[in-house]
């Protein structure tokens, strides 16, 4: 394996390939910090005076409130330059398209509303500049009821169906932690614009690529349409059991209390379940009419878990997580808190953590991706104080 | 000089071998089906593939199916014949079950020297829980997704999504395109391993970040935020029906208030974040007490005229209905023999896929198996005989 594991940064997929982000928040600045990091040339245009509104938000690195110091900034941007303009001008507007023939990709958030204002038609960009690849990172795209809509993360998962599926039962649905749509759409944002480069390739063509983050978490979901389709069901939040009726439902995806946390259980197919009631037993369970169908063993939940509660109630998380894994083959996994993930032995040997200096006493931690090549080790460049480069890249006009 | 798109699609000369089962793996795969990639998905014959949920006919459109033994020798045979033919190979197995069919990326590549080779496993193909089965949800759980879901007791909450899964989809086509695209820069292929629980934790920077700054971990409490306040789901008129609402700033509260004109409300002091943030409770109840006689679709289009960010909290059944994504053509309406009319969704990433018109829908286990052996492989009709007499290859019912 030591062969394989070793990637290289020496000659990256996207060396040569110049990006201009015009976008801010986490989506398109998510797709630009992975464009970066495979080697591309990233020109981050900010606003004067405070530039990315992220730089406003916590928190910040080592309680220092300032807009070079906050965590969510500084992870989304790293590897980029910073390039003070007002884009939001007509005159900036002006500025800002005359880089335009300079750069390969550009990531914009501009929607119906602000494009309205400032006079910029849809594919005007791409059409005088046809080797052009743009993508448009808006909430909902720029047609349609809903486009001029204002959004947040949690209008997006609600209207997304993801908000509904988590919780308990009967009680406030609950959001996913931070900005999920935005990075899910980030990610989705990154695929798109390499497909737009094989498609440029191959035909020379530049596109125009309106990406809505609403679309992108309706292609997100596993069978949360597909019940009401096939089977005229409707999928529930659950808390943290697994689905109940429907071909889906089975026990048991469940999440319960042991002596020093909680641990997940993932068990879902009929040999994971008989090892499961070999585990704890009960092998007799396997048999017996009351359990012998994945719909009827949903419905029993609650005496399982009690039974399954009481298998760990004495364990540890890892001797569980160990026991199951190891001896059962069972999947399931400990409920870790931030302070134990950064700590967790497999991401460390993944190496997946690297500190970053900001300054003098200004260091954090940050996942890096979560894949490993033998050829493509990511260039995680620091990112960039307020403007750094603003002389480099317009001064050079 | 404007030259116009691929007509067969952005990726239609790219041949995946897709190995990859449930969910992370055929949604990538399908992507780049959508795209017009040649998606040659292999499925063990002793093992069905169509089932009545419609989980499979959402997932494996725009693919071929063949149905090989890999574990018999004959059918290893075919695999490698078909590995020559082939850009890139993916698979989402636990590292164990790809060792014993003696498939790694050495053994591709020395049929295919630039082979892409792809794994997807639950924690990477190497470290201490490498081999321990996962899924979506007990991946998550190690990223720490449900320590920062919860209704502020303590008890973690997993997300009804198995999140590991569709973001780990996403790395995949980003990786698969990046690998692609550096073979035909530097004549190589390679290995790249994608750990299922280290996607999520990449979409959680700013909590590793701020963690490892102030050593402070973030309990959650419900759908509550340090920047939007207040934000929440609100219970409406009708059987599980919630409105999300988040307010970013003074002007929105301010819009907001004034259309629940609740005078309990007015008397209290909620002008600025700080004091609305200090009084979250009470205000919460009220809006609450508002929006439980409103009807949750009118309210939302109330808000929203009325600059407050606000959505449905739509269930998998309204998503479907959804006007804004309908209105967007953004579904994908395809009949099968035995199932009907069927509503799935479409593709997220924007660009030059293949018309929604000429897509098609699944290949159950075998249905291309033929063609493929004597189009792609130059087997006669005789020799495919003898290799399904053998049970190596399995031509479908």
């Amino acid at each position: 394996m030591g062969e394989i594991r070793k990637g290289n940064n020496n000659n990256l997929p996207l060396e040569g390939t110049r990006v201009l982000e015009v976008s801010e928040g986490v989506a398109g600045p998510y797709c630009g910090r992975y464009l970066a990091s495979m080697g591309a040339e990233v020109v981050k245009i900010e606003r004067p005076p405070l530039g990315d509104w992220t730089r406003e938000i916590g928190p910040f690195i080592e309680g220092i409130r300032d807009g070079d110091n906050s965590a969510l900034y500084s992870y989304n941007n790293q590897g980029k330059k910073s390039v003070l303009l007002d884009w939001t001008s007509v005159n900036g507007m002006e500025n800002l398209q005359s880089l335009v023939p300079e750069f390969d990709i550009l990531i914009e958030d501009w929607d119906l509303n602000f494009r309205d204002d400032i006079g910029i038609e849809r594919t005007e960009l791409v059409d005088s500049n046809p080797g052009l690849i743009e993508i448009s990172v808006t909430p909902f795209g720029l047609s349609g009821p809903y486009a001029r809509w204002k959004s947040s993360p949690l209008v997006q998962l609600a209207l997304g169906g993801y908000l509904y599926l988590t919780g308990e039962r009967g009680k406030e649905p609950l959001m996913l932690p931070g900005r999920q749509p935005d990075y899910l759409t980030g990610l989705n944002a990154t695929a798109a614009i390499h497909i737009a480069l094989w498609e440029r390739e191959r035909s020379g063509t530049g596109q125009f690529l309106e990406m809505s983050m609403l679309e992108t978490l309706a292609t997100l979901h596993q069978f949360t349409m597909e019940m009401t389709t096939f089977e005229g069901v409707l999928r529930m939040r659950n808390g943290n059991q697994w689905q109940k009726e429907s071909s889906f439902a089975s026990y048991g995806i469940t999440t319960l209390p042991c002596s020093d946390g909680y641990v997940c259980f993932g068990i879902s197919t009929e040999d994971q379940w008989e090892r499961l009631c070999a585990m704890i037993g009960r092998e007799d369970l396997i048999d017996d009419p009351n359990y012998d169908t994945r719909i009827k063993r949903a419905d029993n939940s609650e005496y399982l878990d009690g039974l399954l509660t009481e298998w760990i109630a004495d364990r540890t998380r890892r001797e569980i997580f160990v026991e199951t894994s190891e001896i059962w083959g069972l999947p399931t996994a400990p409920i870790l808190d931030m302070s134990e993930v950064v700590k967790d032995e497999q991401f460390l040997f993944r190496n997946i953590f690297q500190d970053q200096v900001l300054g003098p006493g200004k260091t954090f931690t940050f996942p890096k991706y979560p894949y490993i090549a033998s050829e493509m080790e990511p260039r995680i460049g620091n990112p960039p104080a307020l403007g750094e480069h603003t002389e480099d890249v317009l001064g050079a006009k | 000089m404007v030259k116009s798109l691929i007509s067969s699609g952005s990726l239609s000369d790219i041949r995946v071998l897709d190995l990859t089962r449930v969910w992370a793996g055929p949604l990538a795969t399908r992507v780049m089906g959508d795209f017009g990639a040649d998606i040659i998905k292999i499925s063990d014959p002793r093992v069905q593939l169509l089932s009545t949920n419609g989980l499979n006919h959402k997932l494996n459109r725009n693919k071929r199916n063949i149905g090989i033994r890999l574990d018999i020798a004959e059918g290893r045979e075919i695999f490698l014949g078909l590995v020559e033919k082939s850009d890139v190979v993916v698979e989402n197995f636990r590292p164990r079950v790809m060792r014993n069919l003696k498939i790694d990326y050495e053994a591709l590549k020395s049929v295919k020297s630039d082979i892409i080779f792809v794994s997807m496993p639950g924690f990477g193909v190497d470290g201490p829980y490498s081999e321990y089965p996962a899924f979506g949800t007990t991946a998550e759980a190690v990223a720490g997704i449900p320590s920062l879901i919860g209704y502020g007791d303590g008890v973690p909450i997993s997300t009804g999504i198995a999140y590991g899964d569709p973001i780990s989809g996403l790395n995949a086509i980003t990786l698969i395109m990046a690998g692609l695209r550096m073979r035909n820069q530097t004549g190589r292929g390679q290995f790249i391993d994608i750990a299922l629980s280290a996607s999520p934790l990449c979409n959680l920077g700013e909590y590793v970040a701020g963690y490892s700054s102030s050593e402070k971990i973030t309990i959650p409490s419900g759908n509550r935020s340090t920047e939007y306040s207040p934000q929440g789901a609100f219970r409406c008129r009708g059987r599980d029906q919630w409105i999300g609402i988040s307010v970013l700033n003074d002007n929105e509260w301010m819009n907001l208030k004034n259309l629940v004109a609740d005078p309990e409300l007015d008397s209290l002091e909620t002008s600025n974040l700080e004091q609305r943030k200090k009084n979250e409770e009470i205000i919460e109840g009220l809006i609450a007490k508002w929006t439980s006689r409103l009807d949750v679709i009118e309210t939302v289009s109330l808000l929203q005229e009325n600059g407050v960010r606000a959505g449905s909290v739509s269930s998998g059944a309204q998503l479907l209905e959804d006007p804004h994504l309908n209105d967007r053509d953004f579904f994908f309406d395809h009949e099968e023999e035995e199932y009907g009319w069927k509503r799935y969704d479409g593709n997220s990433i924007p660009g030059n896929r293949i018309p929604k018109s000429e897509w098609s829908g699944t290949n159950d286990v075998g249905a291309n198996s033929k063609e493929i052996l004597i189009d792609l492989l130059g087997y006669t009709e005789s020799f495919c005989e003898s290799l399904a007499s053998k049970e190596a290859v399995y031509f479908g019912e």
